[in-house]
């Protein structure tokens, strides 16, 4: 679930009761008692996310080291730095990369799922276990049993490989596998949650659409083509845009598949680790601070671009 | 597991159901033959975890045990530290759960139900967190954690977890659905915000509590990055992190590797089984079909 | 860890003592849930003594076998070892931990570390009155590891071990090549023709190389024949200051070895030390920690320091090192149980030598045991000569230096890069983390 963390609400839809809900402007008295409601979360929030967010910013301008007291101003060194750092780029652009190639897969596949679990009926409880169990499990779990699948000679991969006559697959050790090794992994352990959202939908289209098709003549693959696809489209869109957030912030089965690396020449390290790397191993908590900066910048650019995106999607409907 | 089938569906599964044609047989084939395959990895480390140390890297692979033993799990329980990490997992997750449930219902119920002099504004700013990714700001609260000492802390770990805008707006849209006449009459019988909050939205609400409650539960089972970063006693670690940072002191060994990953695992799918009802609606309940 | 898998304790029905009332007010404090520190225990009467270190495999089997011995001794103090992963992992935890002020009570790290690692505000000196009282003085270690665990002349660091890059030989096949002398010993060789020489005969013997060498992790090896060879590194005044002609000398001489079939083209730690026992090579060049493989393996092979092919034979050395992490509350005995329990480590690492790491303190050195073991003593000598890393807050084992040169310089073994462009590419490395600004 951590890769889902932050479920976006722009593309939710409004309970059928709000329609209820009452807007003249007088419904409440102004008064400060609701205030009290509302502090606990707002001291909470204040002091874990606009705190750190703030000082982030400062720090950002600073030399800020985990290794010694003294804190100086460097003004815009850090965001000097950074721009001509290599490092920075190419963790940036494992991260995009990995995005680009794990989205389809995970959107296109839980769609299959979800399709073959709503005709297959009488296997639906086994189908539904297996395509969904992989997603409750810690990513921990999930990295150990695929570095033990992974493994040159008595992996469970490469085995299956030599028993049919091809070669072995350097997958986590090879500089141009390990990028996409971390996307079969990714794909096996979080479609899941893209199932059910697909499955939750299916099962929401009312039966007499398909009865009337089935009248006029239109077969499975017909039916599937021209009502199915076309009523899931909104939820594609929010999956699209839920895995688009999810992928970006990639870091925990890379950091754990690579033992800390990044796999060879940081061929897959994302830009969080290179975050964490430069805050945590290199002490630099001034420079980390300034990268995480930037990168927020790009998510804030994605996600204005997607909900723009999303928005004109919905209007042209 | 049959939850998700809402009303219409079951309707639409009894008239389907005496038709077994060839291409439904087809499908039923396909989607056993993708359910196996996705198991494998999940298998294959069963598998693994009986087997004697010496057998796992064997060349070629035994898709069974030759000789089926318990000495990885013996070992890994006998470790101790696993059964430390799931407690502190426990821990952990119950104080997010529960602080996460109280505080962003209350403040639902302030923004939904009552009026404050800027309450639009708040709303607007604590909203705006959504798009504040929490991997961002680890360095950042890391340096917080350590200035105000809660670095290797169940509080450390925890509350950082809790102010999570996406439940608050879920929940106060769900309250802002509750039709008014329910609240107005409760007040008009002079009970007071906390008695209206408590008795009148709260039983209303008990489905969206529940799928609220139940994700954040696994979200915070499952969450690797901030624990990780805030926690690097292992007498303090959850799960994930302590699975993923401390090595055995003779090297890797496979069988007790995938024990350990198979006992960190079991305990959210035990808690799917109770709750796959309520997970599944959870979907629907948070809108976000 | 089978005492710490409850919540922690409440103060028992036992006397109130000032450990306890600490504790209990602690706990109040923090509602119980200010974790298990060292005050935990302190209802059972037992210290707990948080120890982390980097061991595993041969090391980590020998560390076990010493705590067990510890622990019999010490029944009086619950001692919680942790191993992290080497390397980064390791590293990261050891700076987050210390940073947050209550992580662990001793650790071990690589002295080559230590002042990269943040003196003072990560790493607390050590008492050294303290340390004397335990028995481990400036006088029971080797001068030159003394004085790097020293920083401005305080210490901070308790020198375990120094360990170092060593040749093995495995006398069945060297005996074919007529490589070993009537006592067995592989012969004398001065100079790197003499070398190659005899990696020819070796090869003949084998069919496959002559020697095993860790071609992704060759900082080792590069930096034992350059200091050979008299080469110097600095990085002071912003600029990467070594001797090009003499580095190019070093690689050029790497290249033609692989060139020639003498050492493989491709090995990382785990083949290097499968080459040698499978006999794809006779000799292997690795660090002495490979002792416990081959023994394992049932070779016959002896062990000698690492012979000058570019001069004198120097050879680069290493120390693993305890330290105490710096503590947010102040307690003086934890302290006190840290510092006995790493003067201990020191006088019992007679195990330790087991592995193949010289003992750090010489009274164990000098002790028959330790010379009755062979060949694990038979390159003790080389210990004094030990030519640690450059003095730069990036270098050192597992540092970004070490990680660079590490990658840049495969590419000399498999013959991807020339040694013109892999000396252009270290020293363009080297420059980006000089103009790094220092986190230190």
């Amino acid at each position: 679930m951590t890769t889902h963390a932050g479920v976006t609400p722009a593309a939710a839809v409004p309970p059928a009761a709000g329609a209820a809900r009452d807007r003249s402007p007088n419904r409440r008295r102004t008064s400060w008692a609701g205030l009290w409601f509302v502090l606990p979360f707002a001291a909470l929030y204040a002091l874990f996310l606009l705190w750190p967010m703030v000082s982030g910013l400062l720090t950002g301008f600073t030399d800020r080291s985990l290794g010694r007291d003294a804190t100086s101003f460097v003004g815009l060194d850090n965001w000097a730095e950074l721009v001509a750092d290599p490092a920075v780029w190419s963790s940036l652009w494992n991260t995009l990369v990995f995005t680009a190639l794990s989205t389809p897969p995970l959107v296109a596949i839980g769609l299959g799922m979800a399709l073959l679990t709503d005709r297959a009926r009488r296997v639906g409880w086994f189908l539904r276990f297996s395509f969904f169990a992989p997603f409750l499990i810690p990513v921990a779990v999930v990295a150990l049993v695929w570095e033990w699948m992974y493994q040159p000679g008595f992996g469970l991969v490469n085995s299956g490989l030599t028993a049919l006559g091809l070669a072995e697959v350097g997958w986590l050790s090879d500089a141009d596998m390990v990028l996409l090794s971390v996307v079969i992994t990714t794909v096996w352990w979080t479609v899941g949650f893209n199932y059910l959202l697909y499955l939750a939908a299916l099962q929401g289209i009312p039966a007499h659409v398909y009865e009337a098709a089935a009248l006029d003549g239109a077969g499975p693959w017909r039916r599937l083509v021209s009502i199915t696809l076309p009523l899931l489209g909104r939820t594609t869109a929010l999956v699209v845009m839920l895995q688009l957030v999810a992928s970006l912030k990639i870091f925990d089965q890379v950091y754990l598949m690579t033992d800390g690396t990044g796999g060879p020449d940081y061929a897959a390290r994302p830009i969080i680790q290179y975050i964490f790397e430069s805050g945590f191993p290199s002490m630099r908590i001034g420079y980390a601070s300034a990268v995480s900066y930037m990168f927020f910048a790009v998510i804030v650019i994605v996600s204005i671009a997607q909900f723009r995106l999303f928005v004109r999607k919905e209007e042209s409907r | 597991m049959t939850a998700v089938a809402a009303a219409p569906a079951a309707a639409r599964r009894r008239a389907r159901r005496p038709r077994i044609t060839l291409g439904g047989a087809a499908v039923t084939v396909a989607g056993l033959f993708l359910a196996v395959t996705w198991l494998i990895p999940l298998l294959w480390a069963l598998s693994t975890s009986f087997k004697p140390e010496a057998e796992t890297t064997a060349v070629p692979i035994n898709w069974l045990p030759l000789e089926p033993t318990f000495e990885a799990y013996r070992s890994v329980l006998a470790r101790g530290d696993l059964l430390r990490w799931t407690l502190n997992s426990t821990v952990v997750s119950v104080l997010v759960t529960a602080l996460t449930l109280a505080v962003c219902t209350l403040a639902a119920y302030g923004f939904s139900r009552t009026r404050f002099p800027g309450d639009r504004w708040v709303f607007g700013v604590l909203l705006a967190g959504i798009m504040v990714p929490p991997q961002v700001l680890i360095v950042p609260l890391f340096d917080q954690m350590t200035a105000i000492g809660l670095v290797d802390t169940y509080w450390g770990v925890a509350l950082p977890q809790v102010a999570a805008p996406v439940m608050l707006f879920i929940l106060k849209r769900f309250f802002d659905g509750i039709p008014r006449d329910y609240v107005e009459a409760a007040r008009v019988d002079g009970a007071g915000h906390l008695r209206v909050l408590w008795s009148v939205m709260l039983p209303m609400s008990a489905p969206v509590l529940a799928a609220v409650g139940i994700y954040t539960f696994v979200q915070s089972w499952n969450n690797f990055l901030w624990p990780f970063v805030a926690t690097t006693d292992p007498a303090l670690m959850t799960v994930p992190v302590g699975l993923g940072t401390v090595q055995s002191s003779y090297g890797i060994l496979y069988a007790q590797n995938m024990a350990a990953a198979l006992l960190g695992a079991l305990p959210l799918i035990i808690v799917f089984m109770l709750f796959q009802r309520q997970v599944v609606r959870g979907v629907t309940d948070a809108g976000l079909k | 860890m089978h005492d710490t898998t409850g919540p922690p304790r409440r103060p028992g029905p036992y006397p109130l003592s000032r450990r306890t009332l600490l504790a209990g007010s602690l706990a109040a404090a923090g509602l119980g849930l200010a974790g298990c520190g060292s005050v935990a225990d302190a209802a059972s009467g037992r210290r707990a003594l948080r120890q982390w270190n980097l061991f595993t495999g041969g090391d980590g089997a020998r560390m076990v076998e010493m705590h067990d011995l510890y622990r019999r001794e010490h029944p009086e103090i619950e001692l919680r070892p942790t191993t992290y992963l080497w390397g980064i992992p390791y590293y990261t935890k050891f700076l987050m931990g210390a940073a947050g002020g209550r992580a662990c009570d001793i650790a071990t790290i690589h002295l080559s570390r230590l002042r990269g690692l943040g003196i003072d505000r990560l790493i607390d000196p050590v008492p050294t009155d303290l340390l004397a009282e335990y028995g481990v003085t400036e006088q029971t270690v080797l001068p030159n590891i003394w004085n790097n665990c020293l920083v401005d002349g305080r210490l901070y660091a308790i020198p375990l071990d120094t360990h170092l890059i060593v040749t093995y030989y495995n006398r069945t096949i060297c005996e074919q090549a007529g490589v070993l002398d009537s006592d067995g010993r592989l012969i004398e060789t001065t100079g790197t023709e003499d070398f190659t020489e005899m990696l020819r005969a070796v090869r003949d013997v084998t069919g496959q190389v002559g020697v095993s060498l860790d071609t992704y992790g060759a900082w080792n090896l590069f930096w034992s024949l350059y200091r050979q060879a008299g080469g110097d590194m600095s990085f002071d005044g912003g600029q990467v200051t070594m001797d090009d002609d003499r580095a190019l000398e070093v690689l050029d001489f790497l290249r033609r070895l692989a060139e020639e079939g003498l050492a493989p083209t491709d090995s990382n730690g785990p083949a290097t030390a499968a080459n040698f026992t499978n006999e794809v090579a006779g000799l292997c060049i690795q660090g002495n920690w490979e002792v416990a493989t081959f023994e394992t393996a049932g070779l016959d092979f002896g062990m000698r320091p690492l012979q000058g092919i570019f001069g004198e034979p120097l050879t680069r050395g290493d120390s693993h090192a305890f330290v105490l992490p710096h503590r947010r509350t102040p307690d003086d005995a934890a302290v006190r149980a840290a510092v006995e329990y790493a003067a201990w480590m020191l006088q019992h690492s007679i195990t330790w030598a087991g592995g193949g790491h010289v003992p750090a303190y010489l009274p164990v050195t000098e002790d028959p045991a330790y010379l009755d073991l062979r060949p694990q003593s038979d390159y003790r000598d080389a210990v004094r000569d030990a030519q640690f890393d450059p003095d730069a807050w990036f270098s050192g084992s597992a540092a970004p230096l070490q990680n660079d040169a590490a990658s840049i310089f495969s590419g000399v073994f498999s013959g991807a890069t020339t040694p013109e462009q892999a000396l252009a590419r270290f020293r363009q490395a080297a420059q980006q983390l000089v103009d790094t600004p220092s986190p230190v």
